[in-house]
C-alpha cells in the first residue's frame, strides 16, 4: 500500500512539476501600464487604449512611412490620455506570411501594412477590413486624400472599392545621369523607344553601362519588359492576360520578352544584372556606373542625399519611352507603394479618433520632413524643395492616365513566375516563348 | 526507493508523463500534416478535402519536380563533400599535425558557428563581379584568365557550384570536430599493433581505422543527409533560390506554396514527402551500414 502511495505521490508530483513548467505565466503578471496613462488616473488607465501597428518600415529611420506615422501617433498622443502605439516590424518578404496567419486567426491590428492588388482583394473579399472610402466620409476627413491616389488604389482591387490608404504617389520612369548622357551625345532624353536603343548604342560605344538594374530582386527587370509591353499593347496589357482577354502567348506580348531578351543580348544592361541588388544599382547610376536605371520616384530620397555624387542636379527623368500610338507620353507608370488597412473587428472610436488626428496631417508632414509624396493631399508645397522633388511634382502633375507594375494584377503564383523567370530570360537560358508560355499556364490556373 | 525504481509499473507511470508530451510535440504535428495534405487552400479561407490529389498533382507541378531534382543533386554533391572533407581534415589532423591541434581544431571549426546569413553574404562579396569584382573575380583577373570572370550567382549552373562549395566550407568543421573525437577513441595499441604488421597508409586506414568510426560515420551521414534535405537558409540567404528556380529546394518550394501561393494543403504534402525521404534513407544507411559490418 505504501508503495503504491509512493509511486502515484511521484507520478502526480512529476505531472504538476511538468504542467508548472508548461504554464503561460502571463496570466500572473500584473499588466503592464500604458506609455500614456502614467499620469492619468485609475479610470484613465481603465480607458487606455493601445493600437497596435503592423509596419514593413523601421519606426526610427527618418525617410521611412514608419517615422511618420509614428511621429504623427507622438503628437496625437500629447492630446489625449491613455494611448500607445504598439510598433510592430516584419521584413516585408514576411508580411504577406504574417499577414495570412493572422487572417486566418482573425486577429488583424488595428492598422496593417499590406499590398494593395490581388492580395488585398483577397482581404476585402475575406470582409476583414474597413471600407475607407465610408469611414473617412463619416469622419469628414475624405478630402485628405489625393483623388489620383484613391481612383489608382479602387483600380488595383477591381472597383471594389477604398478599403486602404496610400503611403505613397510613385510613378515610375528612367533616371538618367545627365553627365553620362552629354558624355555620349545624347542631345535629349528618349521620347520613342527606338531613341532609347538609340541612346543605349551610343553609350555602349563610348564605354558606359546604358541601363542598370537591381536584378536581383527581379521585380526591377520585369518594370523594364512591362515597360516595352504596355507602350506596345496597351495600359491595360497584363490586366487583359491575366483575365484571358489576351493571352501572354500573344506575339505582341512574346515581342516585349523578345525586346528585353535582346537589350540583354546586345549589352544594354549592366554584366551580371540579376545579381546586383536595387540599392547597388542606385549607387551605380549616382556614382556614374551606368547611364540609366529604370525606377519609382521613391528614388528622390536617394538623390537628394548627400551620397549622390552625381549632384543636386545631376540625375534627370523621362518617362516611359512609346513604342506605337497604344500609349502617349502622358501615362505613367504609377503605384501607392504598400498602404494600410485597418482591421474590422477592432475598429472603435478610438481608431477612429487617431484617424481623424493623423491622416489630414499626413500629405503635408510627410513634404515638410522628408520631401516626398504620400497620396494625401497637400495644403502647401514647402519653399525649400529640392530639385529631384520638384521633379517629381512635375511629372505626377503630367500625369493623364496610370498603368501598373507588371505583377498588379497577377496572382501570387504567376507573380512568383513572372519575377523568379525573367532572371533566366535575362541569361538567355530561356527564350521569350518559354517564358510567355510559363506566365500563360500559371494564370490560366486562376482563371 | 529501490523497490519502487525496480517495479516496472512505477517506471512506466513516471515515463509516462514525458511520453505524453514527446508523443504530443513530435508526432501530432506530423499527423496534423497529413490531414492537412489531404486538403486544398488555405485554411479558413477556401479549405477543401481533396483526397490523394495533392500527391499526385506534385508530379505534374513544374516547380516542384525542379526543387526535388536539385535538392537531390545538392545531397549528392554536399553530403559527401560535408563528411568526406570533415574525415580528410580530422585524419590530417590526426595523423600529420602533432602541434597546435587545439588550435587548427579551432580553426576549422569557426564556420560551423558562424550565422548562415553572414556567411551568405560574406561568400555573396567573394563571388560578386558588379559592380566591383569580388576575390574570385579579382583572383582570375589577376593570373589573366579573364575569360573565366563570370557572375556567378547569375547563373543557373554556377549558382548552384556557388552554393555547394559555401555550404561544404560551413560544415566541414563540424564533421571534422566528430570525427577527429572518434578517432581520438581509437586506442593506440592497436593502431602500434597494426603499424608493427605492416599496415600503412590506405591499408591502416580501410582495414583498422575506418571500421572502428564506422558508427561515426554512420551518424555524420544521417545529419548530413537530414541537414541537406531540409536546404533553405543558406539557399535563400545566398541566391534567393534563383536564378529562376536553379536554387530552390524543397523545403523553399513548400514555402513558396504555403506562404506565397495559399496552397497549405499542397504544401503540407510537400512536407510529407520530405519527411518520407529523410526516413527512407536513414533507413537505408542504417541497412547498409548493418549489412556490411
Amino acid at each position: 500500500m505504501k508503495r503504491k502511495v509512493l509511486v502515484l505521490s511521484m507520478a502526480l508530483l512529476l505531472m504538476v512539476s511538468l504542467l508548472t513548467g508548461c504554464a503561460d505565466t502571463k496570466g500572473t503578471q500584473t499588466p503592464p501600464a500604458s506609455k500614456g496613462n502614467t499620469t492619468g488616473t485609475s479610470s484613465d488607465k481603465f480607458k487606455s487604449r493601445t493600437i497596435k501597428f503592423l509596419s514593413v518600415w523601421p519606426e526610427d529611420d527618418k525617410n521611412s512611412n514608419g517615422w511618420i506615422i509614428s511621429e504623427l501617433s507622438k503628437q496625437y498622443g500629447e492630446t489625449v490620455d491613455g494611448f500607445d502605439l504598439e510598433y510592430e516590424y516584419v521584413a516585408i518578404d514576411q508580411l504577406d506570411q504574417k499577414v495570412k496567419i493572422l487572417m486566418s486567426s482573425d486577429d488583424l491590428p488595428e492598422i496593417c501594412t499590406y499590398e494593395s492588388g490581388v492580395r488585398l482583394k483577397q482581404v476585402i473579399q475575406a470582409d476583414m477590413i474597413i471600407d475607407v472610402e465610408k469611414t473617412f466620409t463619416e469622419l469628414g476627413i475624405r478630402d485628405c486624400l489625393d483623388e489620383g491616389a484613391v481612383s489608382l488604389l479602387k483600380n488595383l482591387v477591381d472597383g471594389l472599392g477604398l478599403y486602404c490608404v496610400p503611403l505613397g504617389m510613385n510613378m515610375e520612369g528612367f533616371w538618367y545621369h545627365k553627365g553620362l548622357f552629354e558624355q555620349a551625345g545624347i542631345e535629349k532624353v528618349p521620347e520613342t523607344w527606338d531613341e532609347l536603343l538609340e541612346a543605349c548604342e551610343k553609350l555602349k560605344a563610348a564605354g558606359i553601362t546604358p541601363i542598370v538594374q537591381g536584378g536581383s530582386d527581379n521585380w526591377p527587370m520585369t518594370r523594364v519588359l512591362n515597360a516595352y509591353l504596355v507602350r506596345s499593347v496597351g495600359l491595360n496589357a497584363v490586366q487583359d492576360a491575366v483575365t484571358g482577354k489576351r493571352s501572354f502567348t500573344d506575339p505582341e506580348y512574346v515581342a516585349a520578352a523578345k525586346m528585353f531578351q535582346d537589350m540583354a543580348k546586345k549589352g544594354y544592361f549592366a554584366e551580371g544584372m540579376n545579381t546586383i541588388d536595387p540599392g547597388t544599382a542606385t549607387s551605380m547610376l549616382m556614382n556614374g556606373q551606368a547611364a540609366m536605371n529604370y525606377d519609382g520616384s521613391w528614388k528622390a530620397s536617394n538623390l537628394n542625399s548627400e551620397d549622390n555624387a552625381a549632384g543636386p542636379e545631376g540625375i534627370g527623368f523621362f518617362n516611359v519611352p512609346v513604342v506605337n500610338d497604344s500609349s502617349t507620353l502622358l501615362d505613367y507608370s504609377m503605384n501607392c507603394g504598400n498602404i494600410l488597412m485597418f482591421s474590422k473587428k477592432k475598429y472603435d472610436d478610438k481608431v477612429a479618433d487617431w484617424m481623424k488626428f493623423v491622416f489630414p496631417k499626413l500629405g503635408d508632414f510627410a513634404m515638410q520632413e522628408t520631401g516626398s509624396f504620400k497620396g494625401f493631399a497637400i495644403s502647401k508645397m514647402p519653399e525649400d524643395t529640392t530639385y529631384y522633388t520638384q521633379l517629381v511634382a512635375e511629372h505626377l502633375a503630367k500625369a493623364q492616365n496610370a498603368f501598373l507594375w507588371f505583377e498588379a494584377k497577377m496572382d501570387s503564383e504567376t507573380s512568383t513566375i513572372a519575377q523568379n523567370s525573367i532572371s533566366l530570360l535575362y541569361t538567355g537560358e530561356i527564350t521569350p516563348e518559354d517564358y510567355m508560355r510559363m506566365l500563360e499556364e500559371t494564370a490560366a490556373k486562376s482563371r | 526507493m529501490e523497490r519502487v525504481l525496480g517495479d516496472k509499473k512505477a517506471i512506466a507511470l513516471m515515463v509516462l508523463p514525458a511520453l505524453i508530451i514527446f508523443i504530443v510535440i513530435i508526432f501530432v504535428p506530423i499527423i496534423w500534416t497529413f490531414v492537412y495534405s489531404l486538403f486544398s487552400g488555405m485554411p479558413g479561407f477556401k479549405f477543401e478535402f481533396v483526397g490523394f490529389s495533392n500527391y499526385i498533382d506534385m508530379w505534374s507541378n513544374k516547380q516542384t519536380v525542379e526543387a526535388i531534382k536539385m535538392n537531390w543533386k545538392y545531397i549528392f554533391f554536399v553530403t559527401p563533400g560535408q563528411v568526406g572533407f570533415g574525415l580528410l581534415v580530422s585524419l590530417m589532423m590526426y595523423f600529420s599535425i602533432k602541434k597546435y591541434r587545439t588550435l587548427s581544431r579551432t580553426i576549422v571549426f569557426i564556420p560551423t558557428i558562424l550565422p548562415t546569413v553572414a556567411v551568405a553574404q560574406m561568400f555573396a562579396k567573394m563571388y560578386e563581379m558588379v559592380p566591383n569584382y569580388g576575390l574570385i573575380n579579382a583572383l582570375l583577373d589577376l593570373v589573366g584568365l579573364d575569360k573565366y570572370i563570370q557572375p556567378f550567382l547569375g547563373q543557373p549552373n554556377t549558382a548552384f557550384g556557388a552554393l555547394v562549395v559555401m555550404d561544404i566550407w560551413t560544415a566541414i568543421g563540424f564533421y571534422t570536430v566528430i570525427i577527429y573525437g572518434a578517432l581520438v577513441d581509437i586506442p593506440h595499441e592497436i593502431l602500434e599493433a597494426a603499424r608493427i604488421d605492416g599496415a600503412s597508409g590506405v591499408k591502416l586506414f580501410t582495414k583498422i581505422v575506418f571500421p572502428m568510426i564506422r558508427t561515426i560515420m554512420i551518424t555524420c551521414l544521417v545529419f548530413s543527409f537530414t541537414g541537406t534535405i531540409k536546404l533553405y537558409e543558406s539557399a535563400t540567404a545566398l541566391t534567393k533560390g534563383g536564378p529562376g528556380f536553379a536554387t530552390t529546394s524543397m523545403t523553399m518550394n513548400m514555402y513558396q506554396n504555403a506562404f506565397l501561393f495559399d496552397q497549405y494543403g499542397y504544401a503540407s504534402a510537400v512536407a510529407i514527402l520530405i519527411l518520407i525521404q529523410c526516413l527512407l534513407v536513414t533507413f537505408i544507411i542504417n541497412k547498409i551500414s548493418r549489412e556490411k559490418y
